[in-house]
């Protein structure tokens, strides 16, 4: 089981690491820089995706949470954490690509806009979800704490991707996911997908072999407990 | 054997990270017209280097927590 994980892990892992760089590549010398925003707009390519691979995280984090609170299984628990420690990761990467971006397009690293702050608030529940873990009284209970914390985190996502059409706000609308279809030039969309394509198998590679460091304690407690 | 495939893989995602960033960055240059260097150049090659670093770290992470739990599973 274990090797099984850590080769699935690693394929997957692999294959994202060439799709990035295959990423990289079409973000640096294919695709054409964009008219209004110039140069800072290739952020775009690591921002958006990173953001997509969050929100993919923090949805398995409650959908595994839920299978731990219902059927008490040990996997679906580890999934869960696994899946919180790239959601983290990848929401900093959000929270710090994007106040690169918007000093150059809007003059100011951080504004209390309403994406940005929900966005900043779900980085801060997933923190609660690590920190919960260790601070309760026993493992037992500190695992369907933080589950509780996992789904109700989750419900955030489809607020955040809401509230630029609900709130009055700077953050651009979707140029892809929106009800008018995709409004970027078809080079764009291409280098998004391919990044989108990229970090989502590179998450999902990692994510299986945090999975394995779980699975591996898990043995290692029940070797000490007997 | 997979400890070594993927520092091997990170090894490798790391230079040709680094080296397509830097190369076309550079690249760019000739098509810009209007774009003012400075800033936007930087604050790009500041947003891929963070979001990278970070990518890296937890590889580099996920492998030294899985080589020290492999390592007490085995002495064990």
């Amino acid at each position: 089981m274990k090797a099984r994980t850590g080769w699935l892990g690693i394929t997957l892992a692999v294959l994202g690491a060439m799709a990035s760089v295959g990423t990289l590549w079409m973000v640096f010398f294919w695709v054409p820089t964009e008219r209004t925003m110039g140069v800072v707009q290739r952020i775009f390519y690591i921002h958006v995706p990173s953001a997509w691979v969050a929100f993919l995280a923090f949805g398995i984090v409650a959908v595994a949470s839920g299978v731990y609170l219902w059927l008490g299984d040990e996997r679906a628990d580890m999934a869960a954490q696994a899946a919180a420690e790239g959601g983290l990761l990848f929401t900093v990467i959000v929270l710090t690509t994007g106040p690169l971006w918007g000093k150059i397009a809007w003059g100011t690293y951080w504004t209390w806009e309403p994406r940005l702050t929900l966005t900043l608030i779900l980085g801060f529940i997933y923190v609660g979800y690590m920190m919960v873990r260790s601070a309760a009284a026993s493992p037992e209970q500190g695992k369907r704490f933080a589950a509780v914390v996992g789904i109700v985190g989750a419900l955030f996502i489809p607020l955040i991707h809401m509230s630029v059409y609900w709130f009055r706000g700077l953050h651009p609308d979707p140029v892809i996911l929106n009800p008018e279809g995709p409004t970027a030039d078809w080079e764009i969309q291409a280098t998004l997908y391919a990044g989108l394509l990229a970090f989502t198998l590179l998450f999902l590679g990692l994510m299986t072999l945090r999975y394995g460091v779980e699975r591996a304690r898990h043995v290692l407690e029940l070797r000490e407990a007997a | 054997m997979i400890r070594r495939t993927l520092a091997s893989c990170l090894f490798g995602l790391a230079l040709v990270a680094l080296a397509g960033a830097w190369d076309g960055l550079a690249a760019q240059n000739a098509n810009l017209g209007a774009q003012r260097l400075g800033r936007p150049y930087l604050f790009v090659f500041l947003a891929y280097a963070i979001g990278w670093g970070l990518i890296l770290g937890w590889i580099v992470s996920i492998a030294r927590r899985l080589r020290s739990l492999e390592r007490r599973i085995d002495r064990d």
